[in-house]
């Protein structure tokens, strides 16, 4: 397919030589050589200016090259009417499921909204991707695989990544038939709490706190023990996520730092106690001595003094 | 050691010591009365507080030298090629086996801290969480306190009572013991008990330690042990690998033990060999780097083995080491040229923060040796020092008003509430509130906002301090992972503060980048090594672009550490009066010459010598000489004999044990002739002295040294200058140099401690003094 480098330089050193030539071997060869000319830092102005200069090449061929492609398709290679309707059917399917999911997307409530259209949605894909279809015919091939952009394909796994990592999984059942019941008694706790608080809004937010502190903890338990058994899905984090917020930030009902006092007095107390170890072995522990030994020496003025004698 | 004639003057006895002084003859007439400061000196009672500046009897050198003698030659000879071949398939044996074990270690220590740190941070956390509502946090500090007290008071009794050398990291005595020194008990089978227990109490119980350093000591006990192929302690002998019960080859298996231990510890088998390489170079070989690399590889994959079998991902290989930094992103913290000029200045500061630590550390070290040595005195400061830990940390925390959302990935072990709005925690937690690995690891991966710059400094600020009281205690403990934690909380304020200052640099000022860098700086700037840290480094976090900043930060934060004050491991060498030796001889000191340097007189034995003379010279406690010359007589002359060997104490009494005297060879002709296994059986626990009963009739008897003893030592003229003294000895590992005058007479003797007392002070060279310790 590609032109080897000499004899691109030969077609350089003819272009240089007539323009004759130059259109012919353009003719030739102009599928091969269009790009590649574009590369070649080397190519001087003339045939720079042959290229600029001459625009009936590009528009001229592509177009009937481009039409003889479809046309020379054979029968075998084109989509199917099976094929192109399941293609319709996702294409619905995934707009439906996606106006589902944009308005859903604050305050999150993505699998309970959405979670019948999303079954949908994979239903359509799983009849694509599935080998065979009426009559033996594979759409897979075609709609999934036959091209490097896999528009299909990509859709569908931006959409499931998406799924995946809202986990609603753990709130929808296996499936995709309903809410499971771990997620609507969360749900009815959680409305409850809310309940609460819409009824002492107005007013002192100590009464508030006084009043649904045991809704709140309820739900905060079983939230709790949901986070143990990882059965938790975006939805129900988001709303537990609002309802502290809530809670704790806007009705101010976390709890107060009050113990200062005890808490420093141990500290002090505790901090004082090494004060009083090392003072006390510094004055009653007799200290180590070491008992010096004086080796022998052939001559002793390699004496600690004598070097610095020496030295100094 | 010293092998001198002259009585050692015992420094509370002045008056003999100042009669020996006068009384002994001096080879180049006595220049006593020159010197009268000197000898006002000697007289005065010699007792001083301990300094540094000494040097303690008990330590000798070990035998590295190869002891020729002709029983040497005869074993070698009657040996096949094929006895070879085996002696090197069980070298590679041994490496293997030290390897696995000391990975084994590595996992029990790992999981035990777990569990039960796990165990320990779970009570007190439920506790904090009842009392947070209902009142009375003061309780649940007084319990945090005493959970911490009473776990380190059991760590810190096995240490102080059972086995004082299984405190602290046991680097330094590594270092020393590959150095050539034989630190008594230091690869004992109970040291490696009370070494291994007491590192899990004391990270469980909440010190600010870390469990890496004593793996280097596990590991190098282990490759005693087998080595060995027996245990003294539980009296049982195997009876293979005999032919390595010398030092020669323990001293290999040791260096590789401790390749193998840093490989489990950090994940890092090539910075394990390197720092093998590194402390104990002056002994290596291609072959024995080799095997090393080996059992550094075995250990960590070990390691890593049983560690996916208790994660239950049987199977996957991929949690290396003791302390993992996890993985990081290459694109995420990238960085580039212009960084480098941070990264130096980092490690200025690594550098400056190291010397500040080692500065206070050694002198809390010297009050604890002049004061804190009596060893309840050492429990109850382990005690004070965990509660006072607990204590900061809960203070910490209580006060603390960082509070950040809990992460989706959940990367928080034990997330604390306290006062925090719901669904968030408190950030100082994390830091405190953990092990040391998880909050290093936390500083280095966790989201760029997830520490505020009050909470990063202020753990800085109490963590230094910690660590630096902590350090030293009478508990088995690491410095490495407190230190990569200073470095990883102050590198992280400097990667936020330079987030904020420069107000697009967000995204390459990554505070994980410069936490890693920080850690790397502040750890080079305590222990000050540079090749095998800056490989350990780059393998633990799994990514060699990081070779270059780390090796800079390294190389800045070791220059300006060392303009200031040593590295903490050699000043606890020093403060431990170790006569260690460094790797060249002290600057300035060409002038002084072997004459000077030697201990002199000598005492000398006969190549025929009296049983008696033997025993009473080996009895004499004053002089514990090691090594012994051993001369012949020119007949018919008064002029001292002349060299014909050298040979030890462990040997004569051996041969006084198994009484080979000429007389008896004599008499019973059917005597079994001694061979170099009966010396291997008594390796390494040599009886002593006293332990040997020579009849008065045995005493008369005489004995032929010409078969044991080594006949070729090495002997240096009287001339040679110190550092050549010093590069013969330090590069052959040897333990007895013999100076000698031009008629091969025996002049002197230069022992390591003769050699290690010149050192390179403040005002020049300065000269150690011995001591009894």
């Amino acid at each position: 397919m590609s032109l080897s480098k000499s004899s691109l330089s030969l077609l350089l050193f003819i272009l240089n030589m007539s323009t004759i030539a130059l259109s012919d071997g353009l003719n030739l060869t102009a599928l091969h050589s269009a790009d590649k000319l574009k590369q070649i830092p080397s190519l001087n102005r003339a045939a720079a200016a042959v290229v600029v200069n001459s625009p009936m090449f590009k528009p001229a061929v592509e177009p009937i090259f481009s039409l003889n492609l479809l046309s020379s398709f054979p029968e075998d290679l084109e989509i199917s009417d099976y094929c192109k309707e399941l293609l319709n059917i996702f294409g619905q399917r995934y707009v439906a499921y996606v106006s589902c999911l944009v308005p859903a997307a604050r305050p999150v409530t993505v699998c309970q909204k959405c979670f019948s259209s999303f079954g949908s949605l994979r239903e359509a894909y799983a009849n694509i991707s599935s080998e065979s279809g009426p009559g033996n015919v594979s759409c897979s091939e075609s709609l999934l695989r036959g091209d490097r952009l896999m528009v299909v394909n990509q859709l569908n796994t931006s959409l499931e990544e998406l799924w995946t990592s809202s986990a609603c999984d753990n709130c929808v059942t296996k499936g995709l038939q309903r809410l499971t019941n771990d997620t609507l008694y969360f749900m009815n706790t959680l409305n409850q709490t809310d309940d609460c608080f819409d009824k002492y809004r107005q007013g002192n937010h100590t009464e508030l706190c006084k009043n649904c502190k045991s809704t709140y903890q309820e739900l905060n338990e079983l939230y709790g023990r949901m986070e143990k058994n990882q059965t938790m899905c975006i939805d129900i984090e988001d709303s537990m996520n609002m309802t502290r917020r809530l809670w704790s930030k806007y009705y101010n009902c976390s709890v107060p730092r009050e113990e200062t006092v005890p808490v420093i007095a141990v500290s002090s107390f505790m901090l004082f106690l090494p004060i009083i170890f090392y003072l006390s072995s510094f004055l009653h522990s007799e200290q180590k001595k070491r008992k010096l030994i004086h080796p022998k020496r052939a001559k002793s003025y390699t004496s600690l003094m004598n070097i610095q004698d020496k030295l100094g | 050691m010293a092998n001198i004639t002259k009585k050692v003057s015992w420094s509370s006895r002045a008056d003999e010591s100042g009669a020996t002084g006068e009384g002994t003859p001096l080879l180049n007439g006595s220049e006593q009365p020159r010197h009268s400061r000197q000898d006002s000196l000697r007289g005065r009672p010699k007792e001083i507080p301990h300094n540094e500046k000494l040097l303690s009897l008990k330590f000798e050198s070990l035998d590295y030298d190869n002891i020729e003698n002709q029983l040497f030659l005869e074993e070698e000879r009657r040996m096949s090629y094929m006895g070879f071949r085996c002696l090197e398939i069980s070298r590679w044996v041994v490496c293997g086996l030290i390897g696995f074990l000391t990975g084994l270690i590595a996992c029990f220590i790992d999981i035990a801290v777990e569990e039960l740190a796990g165990f320990k941070y779970q009570v007190v956390k439920e506790n904090i969480e009842k009392f947070t509502e209902v009142g009375g946090l003061s309780i649940s500090l007084i319990l945090w306190a005493v959970l911490n007290s009473a776990i380190v008071m059991i760590g810190a009794i096995i240490v102080a009572f059972f086995e004082p050398i299984a405190a602290g990291s046991g680097i330094p005595q590594i270092k020393c013991y590959l150095n050539g020194v034989k630190i008594p008990r230091v690869v004992r089978l109970k040291t490696l008990v009370v070494k291994v227990c007491g590192v899990i109490c004391s990270v469980v119980g909440g010190l600010a330690v870390g469990k890496e350093g004593p793996m280097i000591h596990s590991g190098a006990v282990v490759a005693a042990g087998v080595s060995q192929g027996r245990s003294t302690s539980l009296k049982r002998d195997f009876k293979i690998f005999e032919y390595f019960r010398r030092d020669t080859e323990k001293r290999d298996f040791v260096s590789a033990g401790a390749a193998a231990g840093v490989s489990a510890a950090f994940g890092a088998p090539v910075g394990g060999v390197l720092f093998s390489l590194e402390e104990g170079a002056s002994f290596w070989n291609q072959m024995l780097t080799w095997r090393i690399f080996f059992a550094s590889m075995i250990s960590t994959f070990t390691l890593n083995f049983f560690l996916s079998i208790y994660h239950n991902k049987t199977g996957d290989l991929s949690s290396p080491g003791l302390i993992n930094f996890g993985r990081f992103e290459s694109d995420s913290v990238a960085y580039n040229l212009y960084e480098i000029p941070l990264f130096i200045a980092m490690g200025a500061i690594g550098g400056l923060l190291g010397a500040l630590f080692n500065v206070l550390n050694y002198w809390l070290t010297i009050f604890r040796i002049r004061y804190v040595h009596r060893p309840c005195l050492q429990v109850m400061e382990a005690m004070l020092v965990a509660a006072v830990t607990a204590t900061v940390s809960f203070t910490m925390i209580y006060f603390s008003n960082d509070c950040q959302p809990l992460g989706p990935e959940h990367t928080e072990e034990y997330p604390l509430q306290l006062f925090c709005a719901d669904g968030e925690y408190n950030s100082m937690a994390t830091a405190f509130f953990n092990t040391p690995e998880r909050s290093v690891r936390s500083l280095f991966h966790n989201q760029p906002d997830t520490y505020n710059p009050l909470t990063l400094g202020l753990f800085t600020l109490t963590y230094f301090f910690l660590a630096c009281w902590t350090y030293g205690l009478a508990v088995s403990a690491g410095v490495f992972i407190p230190s990569l934690l200073i470095g990883a909380a102050w590198g992280r304020l400097f990667g936020r503060l330079l987030a904020a200052i420069t107000s697009s640099g967000s995204i390459w000022a990554d505070p994980g980048k410069y936490a890693l860098i920080g850690a790397a700086a502040q750890l080079g700037g305590i222990v000050r090594m540079t090749l095998s840290l800056t490989v350990i480094m780059v393998e633990a976090t799994g990514n060699v672009t990081y070779g270059l900043p780390i090796m800079l930060v390294l190389m800045t934060a070791k220059i300006v550490g060392d303009y200031f004050v040593e590295g903490l491991y050699d000043i606890h060498i020093k403060l431990q009066s170790v006569p260690f030796l460094h790797w060249e001889a002290p600057a300035t000191s060409h002038w002084l010459t072997a004459r000077e340097v030697m201990s002199s007189p000598v005492t000398c034995l006969n190549r025929i010598e009296k049983v008696g003379t033997i025993v009473d010279t080996l009895s004499n406690t004053s002089t514990n000489h090691n090594g012994f010359p051993v001369v012949v007589q020119v007949t018919g002359s008064d002029e001292p004999a002349k060299l014909c060997g050298l040979i030890l104490r462990s040997q004569l009494i051996v041969l006084l044990k198994h009484k080979v005297f000429v007389e008896l060879a004599r008499s019973r002709l059917t005597q079994r002739k001694l061979q170099l296994k009966d010396f291997r059986d008594a390796y390494p626990r040599f009886p002593p002295i006293q332990s040997i009963h020579v009849s008065q009739d045995e005493r008369e008897c005489m004995m032929d040294l010409t078969e044991f003893m080594n006949a070729t030592p090495y002997t240096v003229p009287q001339e040679t200058s110190l550092p050549r003294v010093f590069k013969l000895f330090r590069a052959l590992g040897l333990r007895h140099l013999v100076v000698v005058d031009d008629e091969n007479r025996v002049v002197g003797l230069v022992t390591r401690k003769d050699l290690a007392r010149y050192h390179l002070g403040k005002h020049g060279l300065e000269e150690l003094q011995l001591a009894q310790t």
